[in-house]
Formats: structure tokens, sequence, C-alpha cells
């Protein structure tokens, strides 16, 4: 038990799980939206085994290459995004803020890379319910829809990178916020490290 | 995992090795991917490699092992029970599969 400050103490009993509340709210976004993915990761397969017409597409060059440059750039973000919740644990701000902004360049790069790959199999003839090579129309629906969310929320992770290496310069966010931000940062990781094997390599010629 | 109070991380010498050992399970992964094998075999391999690089970065890097016992026991058992109760979908796919081949 503790005592909060103020003129009528308070008596605060200290959490069961040993961690800021913004923290726990995190983890509990973070294992709902792990619900989400697989959700749509299970619809993919789903799609895949219930259609006989299935053609994997990918070619080694230019589509698995690539992906294996986006997945580079993304396990090297969430290394930059350690480095940046170390050094804020460590009270480096300005080293906390460098790597924040690095991290949130990875992300960009990542976003980009993907936004080019999607342009370019929209020009192939790829469409949500359109398969240019003839098998499963299906196929457009399932990579358009599994990419597509895990692009919203490299998106979302890059603006809230930005707001936080802001805020933590100007000491408007603490290392708690910092970290809080890491728990997401590496979930968008974590989910990549099965859609990359799973929609990309499953798929490969 | 601390069952008490949490712990502070190893630092980045040790997330460094981690994420080198991340990187080579992605090179494994291209590879046996181009070992053409058996679409049921390749799955059960590269998931299997997915599961592993999840917990790693489950544990190292999302900082799981150093947070207490509770939070573990609080998040983990339930989404993995949501996740294998969604597997009772399965048999509705391969019926799907074998409709459409008897409609050829």
């Amino acid at each position: 038990m503790e005592m909060a400050a103020g003129h009528h103490p308070i008596v605060m009993e200290k959490s069961p799980y040993g961690i800021p509340p913004g923290k726990l709210a995190m983890w509990c976004f973070v294992i709902s939206d792990a619900v989400t993915f697989s959700a749509v990761l299970f619809a993919y397969g789903y799609l895949r085994v219930g259609s006989p017409d299935w053609i994997a597409p990918f070619q080694f060059f230019p589509t698995i290459v690539n992906g294996l440059v986006m997945t580079f750039v993304l396990l090297t973000s969430g290394l930059t995004m350690l480095a940046a919740v170390e050094a804020a644990k460590q009270g480096r701000t300005a080293a906390g803020t460098r790597w924040l902004w690095a991290t949130c360049a990875l992300g960009a790069l990542f976003a980009v890379l993907h936004l080019l790959e999607w342009r370019r199999m929209l020009e192939e003839g790829w469409r949500l319910f359109q398969n240019p090579t003839g098998g499963s129309v299906h196929f457009g629906a399932a990579f358009f829809s599994v990419t597509g969310l895990h692009l919203l929320h490299v998106i979302g992770g890059v603006i809230a990178l930005a707001i936080i290496a802001i805020g933590f310069a100007r000491g408007k966010y603490n290392r708690i916020d910092v970290e809080i931000t890491g728990i997401y940062w590496h979930f968008v990781d974590l989910v990549w490290m099965f859609v990359f094997p799973l929609v990309y390599l499953m798929n490969a010629k | 995992m601390n069952s008490t109070a949490p712990a502070e991380g190893p630092g980045m010498k040790f997330f460094v090795a981690v994420w080198i050992g991340l990187m080579a399970i992605v090179g494994v992964e291209v590879f046996l991917t181009y070992r053409h094998l058996p679409p049921r075999e390749l799955l059960v391999l590269l998931l299997a490699l997915a599961f592993v690089e999840a917990g790693i970065a489950l544990w190292y890097f999302m900082h799981l092992k150093f947070e207490r016992a509770a939070l573990v026991w609080s998040l983990v058992p339930a989404f993995i029970f949501v996740v294998f109760m969604m597997d009772h979908f399965w048999p509705d796919a391969f019926r799907m599969a074998s409709m459409k081949l008897l409609e050829r």
C-alpha cells in the first residue's frame, strides 16, 4: 500500500502487474489486435484452402526480393526502437529522440516500398477481385486485405512515433511513453514475421 | 520472466545479437521456400519458424521476459485459446474445395 501526495492522503493499492496503466492498456490493445490479425490470416488460409485454382504468382525478383528488403527495413526499425527505449531509460533525451526519428524514417521507408509494390501489382492488373494470371480471384482480396491492414498499422505507427519524438524532445512525454510506443512498434514488426512467410513465401513460384 | 517485480533489459549488444538471429531465420525461410517442398510441409516449417521469431520478438524486443509473470499469464493463454477456437473453420474450407472440384 502507498499514500498519494496531497492535502487528504488517499490509500493506493499497487498494480498486480507492476506496470503503469498506459502500458497495460497497450498490452491489452496488442492482444486484441493480434486476434484481429489472426482472424484475417485465418480468412486468407480459408480462401486459399477453399480455392483449388489458387496459383502462386510471386517471382523471386521483384516480389520476394522486395519483401526481403522490407523485412530487413522493418526488423532494423525494431532495433532502432530498442535503442530509443534504452536511451530514454538512461535519461539521454537527445539520443532517444534521434533513435525515435530513425525508427520513424525506417517505418516510412517500409510504407513507401509497400506502396510501390502495390502500384506495380495494380499495373499488372491485380485488383481486389481480379487475377491477371487466371487463377483464383480471391488472391487479390486476400493479399490486399492482409498487407493493407498491416500497412495501416505501419502508417499509424509512423505518425505515433513522430508525435512521441517531438513530445519527448520537448519534455512533454517521458520514457514510459517511449516504451509504450515501442511495444506497439514491435507488435507491428511481429505481425510481419507471419505476413512475409504466409503471404509472400507461400505464394512464391 | 520475473515473478515479483519488473527487471531491466540486457542492453543493446544482446539486442543486436537477437536482431542478427531474426534475420538469419528469415534467410532460412527463403532457403526453404526455394527447396520446392510440398506446400503442406513448407507451411508447417514456415509457421514453426514464424512462431520462433514471434516468440523471440515478444520475449526480448517487447520486454515481456522482464515483466511480472502475472502479465504473461493474463495475456498469453487468452490469446492462444481464441486462436485455437478459430481452427474450427478449417473443415468448411476443405468442404468448399471439394465442392468446387466436383463442379468441374
